[in-house]
């Protein structure tokens, strides 16, 4: 398959995976320098280590937090979170919620989650929300 | 330790494109990293090597990161030391990083010879965490049966082999023992009966009696312990430290499976995922200001629904009871036991016991469909709850009359006999499960697909299979003492069960529709487990050690007044001999006077209420603590807005310079200042939301940055 020093592209790996966030966790583990979302063998090393049982749920949550982002700012906004429930909802037009059930929904996760009422969730508020669902250590796992 | 390794990611994300919109170079950037990094690696180096180790692999950072640290804390470590390098302290290095490498090494190799770690980790990636909730739960109970044998085997099968080495039982073996568990079975090691005290005659001094109970005790001790332990840890993770109000959003997006890699799969959960979050919303849309009328109805349906349950349990229980007494009527008028078609007989009443347990179960969710609950979660606890009601109602009828008609009216040994019945429930029980599965998922399958495509491929039923395992479990624990053997049976009951439920869910069944919470029902079916299951055998098997008389004609108890006499005995022949008059004190000071556990109890009272106590406490600190956060968000927003008036004041000369920063800041305390006012506003700025609206430290940089350029320039 190649080298330690090779280097995965993309869109290969996305072939293996009908994940719907396959191209944020390329984007998130890679460490190339232009951006291509082109893994190393460290890379990979690094993704399957966070998605393993023992990784803790800091580190979970680290990484998670950035899959959702993305827009890459720090911080989850309105827009990235409409993105995050198109993403896991369906994109096409019969799939999608309706704008005011997007609205309602986004109000209701940012009344849970933005503690200090800032209008985004950043990362110790999505940690501390984390903590609160015990399922999500055992759902965010990836098994060769 | 945990903002570390954030920091690099969360100044540096959106690449140098957005950092020059904001007027920051690089090297401020990279400048404050590194300091971060140095004040990392100072408190790295103050720890110990493995906690060091441990530390580094939980930064959220990319392997290269990692390695750069630890190769700066080795430095730093190794300079410290200088030249203080002796032979011993080398040579200790060598043995511990030696130890390290095979604890390690151990620890893998554990993983790799686990009992069916590759199934389960299939089962997980195709059906998702609540359906593996149901395996891992039979792994656990196998590990509980396991102990129980070895245990049992170890301590009382295996002296009374070596004991009656010689005899062999008058009656021949058919195939039907192993179903009805009589005949030939009854004179082996398999029941009560078959043990006896030896110490009397011979010069075989194993006193079987005090080694029966302590056996059993200390099991049961063990197990208690055990499932307590488990219980308060599952409790605690899954119910105190999550929120059980409305918080459902989040609890759905962040239930997401990563580990489903079937396209066809994803789709689907897709689609329920969009369904749920439908749902949820409409629920909290929904008022619940119905009529009086209406509500006065669903009242009384639910009164109906739940006293026709109640019927239900009560007429099956009527009828067990009246089947036990018909048996016991045909054992005194029976002329010749042993005969075939008897013992046949006998199998009556685990055939309707298991019946009942599988037809009505059924009529409860037919009821269930009949009544409205607005909450789908509380249904799940509704009809859980019932069916537990039927289980437990009809163990402790069949407790009842065993230790009220059968220690009275059976002729021979009336161990054995309450033994035999608990094996043949337990086997009959066995069948019933795969009749079960067939039936609930085989055949439903079949009618689905080829019949009535509207029904549609089953679910896997996990609360009906797991109340099933815990009632097997609990005919398991009360058999212990009548039948020290019956843990074989169940462990051999399980395994073949694990492989059927796998085929059968492989082949019938769909991955579940709704995402339901199975950290929670995990703690609330060990929680069933250890009460009423654990608790309600636990409490037979001391009722009888404590108050019933052992049958005089067999087993190792014989001639006692009851079996707990066995202890005070020795107890009394302990008296004698000083060494071990401690133990003699103990036992009759603490464990036979009861004022001794008045006083326990009294003591227990005292700290729950002190615990309760601090745990309002806590919960008052946190409602303050949430205020405090908001307040100072507030706080924030007030100084930034005092930042960027007073920089709109000095930013006048600066104004050729820096085109981008002044006005692109502008924006940025703008819509921050909206911000704070809420963020339900129709009009919401989103739009021209900057990147780095919050990073506050972003702007303290830049801030400090024109200070220092005012101060070179005046």
């Amino acid at each position: 398959m190649g080298t330690s020093a090779s280097q995965l592209p993309k869109d290969l790996l996305s072939e293996y995976q009908s994940n719907p966030f396959k191209e944020r966790i390329c984007l998130v583990f890679s460490t190339s320098d232009n951006k291509d979302g082109s893994l190393t063998f460290e890379d990979f090393l690094d993704l399957l280590s966070a998605f393993s049982d023992s990784a803790t749920s800091d580190i979970k949550s680290h990484y998670a937090f950035r899959i959702f982002d993305f827009d890459d700012d720090g911080t989850l906004d309105r827009k990235d979170l409409e993105r995050l429930v198109n993403c896991l909802t369906g994109d096409t037009d019969e799939t999608r919620l309706t704008s005011d059930e997007m609205k309602q929904l986004i109000n209701n996760i940012l009344e849970e989650s933005d503690i200090d009422k800032d209008g985004t969730v950043n990362l110790s508020e999505f940690q501390h929300v984390i903590s609160r669902s015990p399922d999500f250590v055992s759902s965010f796992k990836i098994v060769l | 330790m945990r903002r570390r390794g954030t920091l690099k990611t969360g100044l540096l994300p959106g690449g140098n494109v957005a950092l020059e919109k904001i007027g920051l170079t690089e090297e401020d950037v990279r400048d404050e990293i590194m300091s971060e990094e140095q004040d990392l690696v100072k408190e790295l180096v103050t720890m110990s090597t493995r906690e060091c180790i441990q530390a580094i692999r939980d930064l959220p950072m990319c392997m290269e990161d990692k390695k750069n640290i630890r190769n700066q804390v080795l430095a730093s470590k190794s300079s410290k030391k200088g030249f203080l390098l002796t032979c011993s302290a080398d040579c200790s290095e060598q043995i511990s990083l030696s130890l390290r490498r095979c604890g390690v090494g151990l620890s893998s190799a554990r993983q790799a010879v686990r009992l069916w770690q590759g199934t389960m980790k299939e089962i997980g990636g195709r059906f998702g965490t609540s359906v593996l909730s149901y395996f891992s739960f039979l792994k656990w109970l196998l590990m509980f049966n396991t102990i129980s044998f070895l245990v049992n085997f170890g301590f009382i099968t295996i002296p009374q082999l070596v004991q009656t080495s010689g005899r062999s039982p008058d009656v021949r073996f058919t195939g039907l023992e192993l179903i009805t568990g009589a005949g030939y079975f009854n004179q082996t090691v398999m029941y009560y009966g078959g043990y006896i005290n030896g110490t009397k005659d011979s010069d075989f001094k194993y006193n079987m009696q005090l080694a029966y109970f302590f056996t059993i005790a200390a099991y049961l001790v063990l197990c208690g312990v055990s499932l307590i332990y488990s219980m308060a840890r599952s409790f605690r993770r899954n119910f105190v430290l999550s929120d059980l109000s409305s918080g459902s959003a989040w609890r759905l997006l962040c239930s997401w499976d990563f580990s489903m890699v079937n396209e066809r799969a994803v789709r689907q959960r897709k689609n329920n995922l969009r369904v749920q979050l439908k749902e949820s919303l409409s629920e909290m849309m929904q008022t619940n200001f119905l009529p009086v009328s209406e509500r006065m109805k669903q009242l009384g349906i639910h009164l109906c629904t739940w006293v026709v349950s109640a019927g239900l349990a009560a007429g099956s229980c009527a009828a067990i009871y009246y089947l036990c007494q018909y048996n016991l009527q045909q054992i005194k008028v029976s002329q010749n036991p042993g005969n075939l078609k008897e013992e046949a007989s006998t199998l009556l009443l685990p055939f309707v016991v298991s019946l009942f347990n599988l037809v009505i179960p059924l009529l409860y969710s037919l009821l269930s469909k009949v009544e409205n609950y607005s909450n789908p979660r509380f249904q799940i606890y509704v009809i859980i709850l019932r069916n537990v009601f039927l289980k437990m109602s009809i163990l402790s009828i069949l407790c009842f009359h065993w230790v009220n008609n059968v220690t009275t009216n059976v002729p021979m040994c009336w161990e054995s006999y309450v033994g035999q019945d608990l094996y043949r429930l337990v086997i009959v029980n066995f069948f019933f499960s795969i009749f079960g599965s067939f039936f609930g998922e085989f055949l439903r399958r079949i009618i689905g697909t080829r019949c009535m495509p509207s029904i549609g491929i089953p679910e896997f039923d996990i609360a009906t299979n797991v109340l099933d395992l815990i009632y097997a479990q609990t005919l398991t624990w009360i058999g212990i003492y009548f039948s020290p053997l019956l843990p074989l049976i169940q462990m051999i009951k399980l395994f073949l069960l694990f492989y059927l439920k796998k085929v059968s869910l492989n082949r019938n069944c769909q991955p579940p529709r709704r995402s339901g919470r199975a950290a929670q029902m995990q703690t609330i079916y060990i929680a069933l487990l250890f009460f009423p299951s654990f608790v309600g055998a636990l409490s037979l098997v001391a009722y009888t050690v404590w108050c019933l008389t052992p049958s005089d004609s067999c087993g190792p108890f014989q001639g006692l007044n009851t079996t707990f006499e066995a202890v005070s005995l020795w107890m009394e022949d302990t008296a004698i001999i000083s060494e071990f008059s401690w133990a003699v004190w103990i036992y009759s000071h603490m464990i036979k006077s009861e004022l001794f556990f008045f006083l326990l109890a009294l003591i227990f009272l005292v700290l729950i209420y002190f615990f309760w106590q601090i745990t309002q406490g806590r919960k008052m600190l946190i409602i303050l603590l949430k205020e405090q956060i908001i307040n100072e968000g507030k706080d924030k927003a007030f100084l930034l807005e005092k930042l960027r008036t007073f920089q709109n004041l000095s930013l006048v000369p600066y104004h050729a310079e820096n085109v981008h920063g002044p006005q692109y800041f502008e924006r940025t305390y703008q819509t921050e200042s909206d911000y704070s006012e809420g963020y339900q506003r129709g009009a919401c700025p989103e739009e021209d939301t900057p990147p780095f609206a919050s990073s506050a430290l972003m702007q303290a940089m830049m801030a400090r940055r024109q200070a220092e350029e005012e101060d070179e320039e005046y």
